[in-house]
């Protein structure tokens, strides 16, 4: 059972939003918060600039259905890496149309700032936010997992 | 074009996406990564924006930075205009013109000293 | 020391002239139409004291907007589907120092369309339809500096064409159809600095084709099909620093740089020339950084140091060199890359008293022996890479500075790299997992710290970041190897010790004790 994430987004002078999400194994699972940035997938290649943005935000990368980026310039696993290689402290991946991707980051690697996946209607409300706003803070929880599995059985 | 996007790609893009605009472009465009607050999105462009150039190999074409005291360049040891407090020389931004070339204060360039 | 080019001596109009000139024009042009600027429908204006940048881009306007002020001093008229200019379309913009008409269908410019801009200085009509150069058009531009023509179509350059712009220092006719030098256009261009001609098809430079350019910094001729290049080919090239050669046929090395006093920079990768010949660099004692990868190239000239004191970073990979010169009198080498030759031997001098040089990289070769003192006088190296070569032993004297030491793929290499040798060391890639066990506990053969050193990139990335740096040839399909990258994630998932990345790490089946003795 991958670890369940809950993301707090709070929009400058608005209210917060909860959000869920799961935590990709290719990352430790661990509480993560900062400025929230948008970045393209395109961004986080070896080839393109690095925009030495002031270190401790967290990444938001909205993902392309994979035949729209055929030779993708790094795995998903390296973006990542690249993301906490350019100050990222963690890195929110929208997989809605890449479910694929969830695969590649299964592997452990041990990269040291989280990984997190969202997808379906959070996401596009995690998006709502960036579309909207021009800043907003992140904050990302590791969600207790109840001390029973959680049968759906009424006693 | 992305199905769930309602307008038509800008200009230069060949493939677009809502939340992340450009995502190829077109032949002989240059791709570029435009950050404006939390948004980061993909613009193709004919001439790369202040600060940056525009190399048209390898594929795909992208806007490349100049040097960090240059403003335009030619490539990334050529400048064409230097940013304040810089002087122009034969593609070098300097603080101080060499002793032998005078500087002009108004166009920014070391010139020749006219006797 | 910087070289004091000798630019074209233009008298320079004293400010008081200009001063009245300029209240002169300002009197009758605001007489003409009032005194408030407008700005074009859609477009967006931004006014600087009482001069006026209009941005008119992306409006799909299908012609130059009438009501344009005579205080425009920016135009941006650029990705519209303007397919033809009137002539008087720009006649009152006096003041104008920047158009924009890039990313248009102009398939021709009228004659006089630009006449009575002296102020221009920048035209910008690349990405546009272009067949050959609007010659009558730029023929009174006195002030104009940079000229965008690149990604059209042109193949035809008139002689006079740019007889109108004695100013003009950067010049851009790459991605177009050119077949063939413009020798007698590039004849009257005195200020001229940069230019590109890359990506078209040329394929041969005659003598004296750049005889009056003698402003020229930087000359781009890359991916082009040039064969042959006449003796005096760069012949008046006298401040020329940057030369691209890259992706091109040549077949011999061109000695028509020895003209080239200041070069500093020369890029020739990508050709196939097969040998450097003796006394190829003497007219080059500023060169400071050579790309020479996939040249085709089999000998290096002995002496070829003798005339390179400055040479900073020279690049060799991927050529069938078989057997190096003493680099000696390279003082000032910082990186050599030899790797993907044919190179089987390290004698004692070829890098000897090179105590500037940081990196080697000499992996893919077929290297045998090294002599014991081929590394004792390089003070200042960090990086050394012999991956994949036919080393049995390594000479350590001289390599206690390594922090990256790279031996994969040297099968008959046993023996152990005990840890006093190498205090700095960061990256060690070694044959054997029992060669790591010097860097760590090797009981703890799984779990190691996971912290995540940046400087810990996967040979794929490195090479990816490699390419990227613009000293090394790109390739177009940089894609990568799925499998080769999980096998890569298997080698970084342990490591021995936190700031020491040891691999092949050991583990169960990789124990610490050499099976074979």
């Amino acid at each position: 059972l991958a670890q369940k994430a809950i993301i707090r987004v709070i929009p400058f002078k608005l209210e917060p939003l909860m959000l869920e999400g799961v935590f990709a194994s290719v990352a430790d699972v661990t509480p993560a918060e900062g400025k929230l940035l948008q970045f393209h997938p395109l961004s986080l290649c070896n080839t393109s600039e690095d925009e030495h943005t002031i270190p401790g935000f967290v990444s938001i990368v909205k993902l392309e259905r994979p035949e729209r980026d055929l030779h993708p310039c790094l795995s998903l696993a390296n973006k990542a890496k690249l993301a906490g290689e350019r100050g990222a402290r963690a890195v929110l991946f929208d997989i809605t149309d890449d479910q694929g991707a969830a695969d590649q980051l299964k592997k452990p690697r041990g990269l040291s700032h989280p990984v997190v996946l969202i997808w379906g209607h959070d996401a596009e409300l995690l998006m709502g936010v960036v579309n909207n706003n021009r800043e907003a803070h992140v904050k990302i929880e590791v969600k207790e997992m109840p001390a029973w599995p959680d049968y759906d059985v009424w006693i | 074009m992305n199905p769930s996007v309602s307008q038509p790609c800008p200009g230069g893009c060949a493939t677009c996406s809502e939340y992340n605009g450009c995502v190829t472009c077109k032949p002989r465009f240059f791709f570029f990564l435009e950050r404006i607050g939390i948004r980061q999105t993909g613009v193709c462009l004919t001439s790369c924006p202040s600060g940056y150039y525009g190399k048209r190999f390898p594929e795909p074409n992208a806007c490349t930075k100049c040097k960090a005291d240059c403003e335009a360049c030619f490539n990334n040891n050529f400048c064409t205009k230097c940013k304040n407090g810089f002087y122009l020389h034969l593609g070098k931004c300097l603080e101080n013109c060499p002793e032998w070339l005078e500087p002009n204060n108004y166009t920014m360039e070391c010139n020749d000293i006219v006797h | 020391m910087l070289a004091a080019a000798a630019g074209p001596r233009m008298a320079k109009p004293s400010p008081w002239w200009l001063f009245l000139s300029f209240s002169a024009t300002l009197k009758i042009v605001s007489m003409e139409q009032g005194a408030v600027p407008t700005c074009p429908p859609q477009c967006h204006c931004e006014e600087d004291g009482i001069m006026l940048s209009v941005d008119c881009s992306e409006l799909a306007l299908t012609s130059v907007p009438d009501s344009l002020s005579s205080f425009t001093a920016y135009l941006d008229l650029s990705m519209n589907n303007i397919s033809e200019l009137i002539p008087g379309d720009f006649h009152h913009l006096r003041f104008l120092e920047e158009l924009r008409l890039s990313g248009n269908q102009l398939s021709k410019i009228p004659g006089e369309v630009f006449s009575g801009l002296y102020n221009l200085k920048i035209l910008m009509l690349q990405n546009n339809q272009l067949s050959r150069i609007p010659a009558e058009a730029l023929c009174d531009l006195p002030n104009l500096q940079s000229l965008r023509l690149d990604a059209n179509l042109i193949s035809v350059v008139p002689e006079k064409s740019f007889e109108g712009m004695p100013s003009l220092r950067h010049l851009w006719l790459d991605d177009n159809a050119l077949t063939e030098i413009p020798v007698k256009a590039l004849n009257n261009l005195p200020a001229l600095q940069a230019m590109t001609l890359a990506l078209n098809q040329i394929w041969h430079i005659p003598d004296y084709a750049f005889q009056n350019l003698t402003s020229l910094v930087v000359l781009h001729l890359h991916n082009n099909q040039i064969q042959s290049l006449g003796i005096q080919g760069f012949e008046g090239l006298h401040s020329l620093e940057t030369l691209d050669l890259n992706y091109n046929e040549l077949v011999e090395f061109p000695v028509a740089i020895r003209t080239l006093s200041q070069l500093q920079e020369l890029g020739f990768h990508n050709n196939n020339v097969k040998a450097i010949p003796e006394k190829a660099f003497a007219g080059n004692p500023l060169l400071q950084i050579m790309t020479l990868t996939r040249a085709g190239i089999h000998l290096l000239p002995g002496e070829m140091c003798q005339q390179l004191p400055s040479l900073r970073v020279l690049e060799l990979s991927h050529n069938q060199i078989e057997e190096l010169p003493s680099f000696h009198r390279c003082q000032k080498l910082e990186e050599i890359s030899l790797q993907h030759n044919r190179i089987h031997e390290i004698r004692a001098d070829t890098f000897r008293q090179l105590t500037a040089l940081r990196s080697i990289d000499l992996s893919w070769n077929f290297i045998q022996t090294i002599h014991p003192e081929a590394f004792v006088t390089l003070h200042s190296l960090i990086k050394l890479d012999l991956t994949d070569n036919q080393l049995v032993t390594l000479p350590l004297s001289g390599l206690s500075a390594l922090t990256h030491l790279k031996l994969k793929g040297n099968p008959a290499l046993s023996e152990s790299f005990p840890k006093e040798n190498f205090p700095k060391m960061r990256v060690l890639e070694v044959p054997y997992a029992y060669q790591c066990c010097a860097y760590g506990a090797c009981g703890n053969f799984f779990k190691v710290s996971n912290q995540w050193d940046s400087e810990d990139m996967s040979p794929e990335d490195e090479d990816a970041h490699k390419r990227s740096s613009g000293l090394f040839p790109s390739h177009p399909d940089n894609h990568y190897d799925m499998d080769m990258e999980d096998f890569q994630l298997e080698m970084e998932d342990t490591k021995l010790h936190p700031n020491i990345q040891c691999t092949p790490s050991p583990g169960p089946f990789k124990p610490c004790d050499h099976l074979f003795e």
